[in-house]
């Protein structure tokens, strides 16, 4: 057993590219779930949004890649209305039950043989990232060299990947930061702690709440268009429901309604998930077997992972529901 | 590096040179009692394979399996052809499939290149429209009644306890694991099928025993036990994936049944008596909640926890019948549900958004809504594909339904006007 390998590997993600954009995503899940008390359980769907609104700029638009940014917010924003205008002036239950069902939705329509012409189906979108890299290499990165020291070396490449995706997580965090000290961060909250009071004080509640979610989507899609372009490629099962519940997993890990929750929580999941998926890994280096009966072999060792992993946010929302920063104050709101 | 690619890049291509070949399928197309396209292989039809200066590279004839493999010496543009006059005298080759088919180099996507000959009617187009309806509206019955089944239990739940269960479509996948899991050992599935409803029972008890009146003791909120639900769907769904592995499989019994046509419709005894037994149960869960005291309670706890409680009702109890039946009657639908499709690890959570659909359709939280909902989602669902909706995107539709009944009739068809917002 070499711990050290272990520790290293889930070092690297604690601060590595997953773990980056999965921050991304949960800054603005935090946005809806944490400050404003909205059900979204389909982060993921905006996610997919940016991605392939990026996606689509090259390949079949055939335009610059950097239009992509405004229609990959443009989907997302129509997402968010379209979740939000059924949704929003109801019990918030049902918005949980929109939000999950559409982002299966989005799933099943860009992987579909049907719009195969718009989405590339299963085999999903590629080219468009060269602009992007292009960048990197005119600040003077050199993307086949190697960074760094110690443990921590990357490819110039991934460091591009890093540098990009760490500096978005500042800006939306910073932003997000900002807006939650605003009188209208404080309406949010407000809302999420009684929306009769708030709308006895005069404000409109639906079109707040429709902000909320829109922006919350809005920078959940940029999460997506940095997956889409540190790994040069859209592929439609990169946004499974799974993806939605573990930026959850991260955000209750951290602690919602907190800017530094939102960021280290994500940290803190691909910390984890990946030490024990790398501890798993060389603990069962051959099946365990009981008789006849193959309890684990190394195959299974990704599968028993997310199993722990959502044994982990059942743990958590029972016994510590503000996670590591939160305010277990804030966490308590009800969502009839 | 550059040597490095020079070797293994030869390497790879001497040893893919030898086992390239392409492996000419001819099959009859035709359907299966269930309507099913089924395609039959045709044995005994030359295919010759020239290669592009038009040289023959080489010939050979089906087997029973109608599979004719020609090696050929690399990837390259080769033309098969089929020869028509050793077809069957019955089968003519379909219009679809020319006899000479040109493949090209960067159509090998393994070392095994799969040409194809069909012959007789696309069978997808051929029988009438009436037919087809009848057929889809057969098909949409039985997913409406295994989806019904399914979603008693979530909206009772929701309508008891305020909780939105998310982990719903995981008792189904449960029930009809369990179900497998005897199946498998050698109990016939009509004893293998029982003992699953009665583990979903058991299954629903102590989640409730053992999670969630728990929760509802400790003040968790309800937003929180939503997540928890989250989190336990995520760790059944690994567990079902870890112990069942990734491929659909069916129960033993009752695999390859014969249909026998009924009007206009062609029905396996199996799907019929499924669709029997679904209806029959429907029916007696629907009487129960009419007519027996726990019924009548079920329905008052449902209606208002509290008010049901200073009546003397003891909705702790309700609730716990509640996650037993619903477990149960979960568990039945994923059986049905394997019989009727096939077991697989993520059966239920495909179903999950059909069953929320129903139930907001029929009225969240209300019991005969479920029943209704439910039903209406799943024959609509079947019946979008006549009206051209792909088959891999027949869900979509439901969530259409979803947003437009939340946008007229929030409250269901059969939830009293009350408020929802």
């Amino acid at each position: 057993m070499d711990i050290g390998a272990v520790l290293e590997t889930a070092i690297l993600q604690f601060i590595g590219f997953n773990a980056c954009y999965y921050a991304i995503a949960a800054i603005g899940l935090n946005v809806q779930f944490g400050y404003a008390g909205l059900l979204n359980f389909g982060q993921a769907g905006f996610m997919a949004a940016g991605a392939y609104g990026l996606g689509q700029t090259v390949q079949i638009f055939e335009i610059s890649l950097w239009w992509g940014l405004l229609i990959g917010i443009g989907y997302a924003t129509f997402l968010g209305l379209l979740m939000g205008v059924p949704t929003l002036r109801l019990r918030s239950d049902y918005l949980a039950i929109v939000t999950i069902a559409s982002a299966e939705i989005v799933r099943l329509v860009v992987r579909s043989v049907k719009f195969r012409g718009q989405f590339g189906g299963t085999d999903g979108l590629t080219g468009f990232a060269r602009a992007y890299q292009q960048v990197g290499v005119d600040l003077g990165l050199d993307l086949a060299g190697q960074y760094g020291f110690w443990i921590f070396t990357f490819s110039g490449r991934n460091l591009w990947n890093l540098i990009v995706g760490w500096t978005l997580v500042a800006i939306f965090g910073t932003i997000v930061w900002l807006l939650m000290r605003s009188p209208w961060g404080r309406v949010l909250k407000a809302i999420r702690e009684d929306e009769d009071a708030v709308r006895s004080l005069g404000k409109n509640v639906y079109s707040y709440k429709m902000q909320a979610l829109i922006l919350g989507g809005v920078i959940g899609s940029f999460a997506g268009m940095m997956l889409a372009l540190g790994n040069a490629t859209v592929q439609p099962d990169n946004f499974s429901r799974d993806l939605t519940f573990f930026v959850l997993t991260g955000l209750v890990l951290g602690g919602v309604a907190k800017v530094t929750g939102s960021i280290v929580g994500p940290m803190l999941f691909w910390f984890i998930y990946s030490f024990l998926d790398s501890f798993l890994r060389q603990l069962i280096d051959k099946p365990v077997r009981i008789g006849d009966f193959t309890l684990i072999q190394s195959t299974d060792v990704g599968v028993v992972v997310f199993m722990i992993m959502g044994v982990l946010l059942v743990l958590l929302m029972v016994y510590r529901p503000q996670g590591l920063f939160g305010n277990r104050k804030e966490m308590a709101f009800e969502g009839r | 590096m550059a040597a490095l690619g020079v070797i293994v890049g030869t390497g790879w291509s001497t040893a893919s040179a030898q086992d390239v070949s392409i492996q000419a399928q001819v099959k009859d197309q035709q359907r299966d009692a269930n309507g099913r396209v089924d395609n039959q292989p045709v044995p005994g039809v030359t295919i010759t394979v020239l290669d592009a200066s038009g040289a023959e590279v080489g010939t050979a004839v089906t087997d029973d399996k109608g599979i004719a493999l020609i090696p050929v010496p690399s990837r390259g543009t080769y033309t098969v052809r089929i020869d028509e006059s050793t077809l069957p005298d019955d089968k003519a080759l379909s219009s679809e499939t020319p006899a000479e088919q040109v493949i090209s180099e960067d159509t090998f996507v393994t070392s095994k290149r799969i040409v194809n000959f069909f012959t007789g009617e696309n069978q997808r187009e051929s029988t009438s429209g009436f037919e087809r309806v009848a057929q889809r509206l057969t098909d949409g019955i039985r997913l409406g009644l295994i989806i019904a089944m399914c979603s008693v239990g979530l909206s009772l739940i929701f309508g008891t306890t305020g909780l939105t269960n998310f982990a719903h479509g995981e008792l189904v996948t449960f029930g009809a694991m369990v179900a497998y899991f005897f199946n498998d050992l050698g109990l016939h599935i009509l004893i293998a099928g029982p003992l699953a409803i009665v583990a979903g029972g058991l299954f629903g008890y102590s989640a409730d025993r053992f999670a969630f009146a728990r929760f509802r003791k400790r003040g968790i909120g309800l937003i929180s036990q939503m997540v928890i639900t989250l989190g336990m769907s995520i760790a059944l769904k690994n567990f079902f994936l870890w112990r069942f592995g990734g491929r659909d499989k069916p129960y033993l019994n009752y695999t390859n049944q014969v249909g026998t046509e009924i009007g206009p419709i062609t029905i396996t005894p199996r799907d019929l008596i499924v669709t029997i037994l679904a209806i029959v149960v429907l029916l007696s869960v629907a009487l129960t909640l009419q007519y027996t005291r726990l019924g009548k309670a079920t329905r008052a706890v449902s209606d208002n926890a509290d008010l049901a409680s200073s009546t003397g009702i003891d909705s702790a109890k309700v609730i716990r019948i509640i996650w037993v039946a619903g477990g149960a009657l979960a568990a039945m639908g994923g059986v049905f549900r394997g019989l009727d499709e096939q077991v697989s690890w993520d059966m239920g959570t495909s179903l999950l958004f059909l069953m929320f659909a129903g139930i907001t359709l029929g009225g969240l939280g209300s019991a005969y809504g479920a029943l209704v909902g439910g039903f209406v989602v799943g024959v609509l669902v079947e019946i979008s594909t006549l009206l051209g909706v792909p088959t891999e995107l027949k869900t979509a539709p439901a969530l259409l339904i979803l947003i437009l009944i939340l946008l007229v009739r929030p409250q269901g068809i059969l939830g009293r006007a009350q408020r929802v917002g």
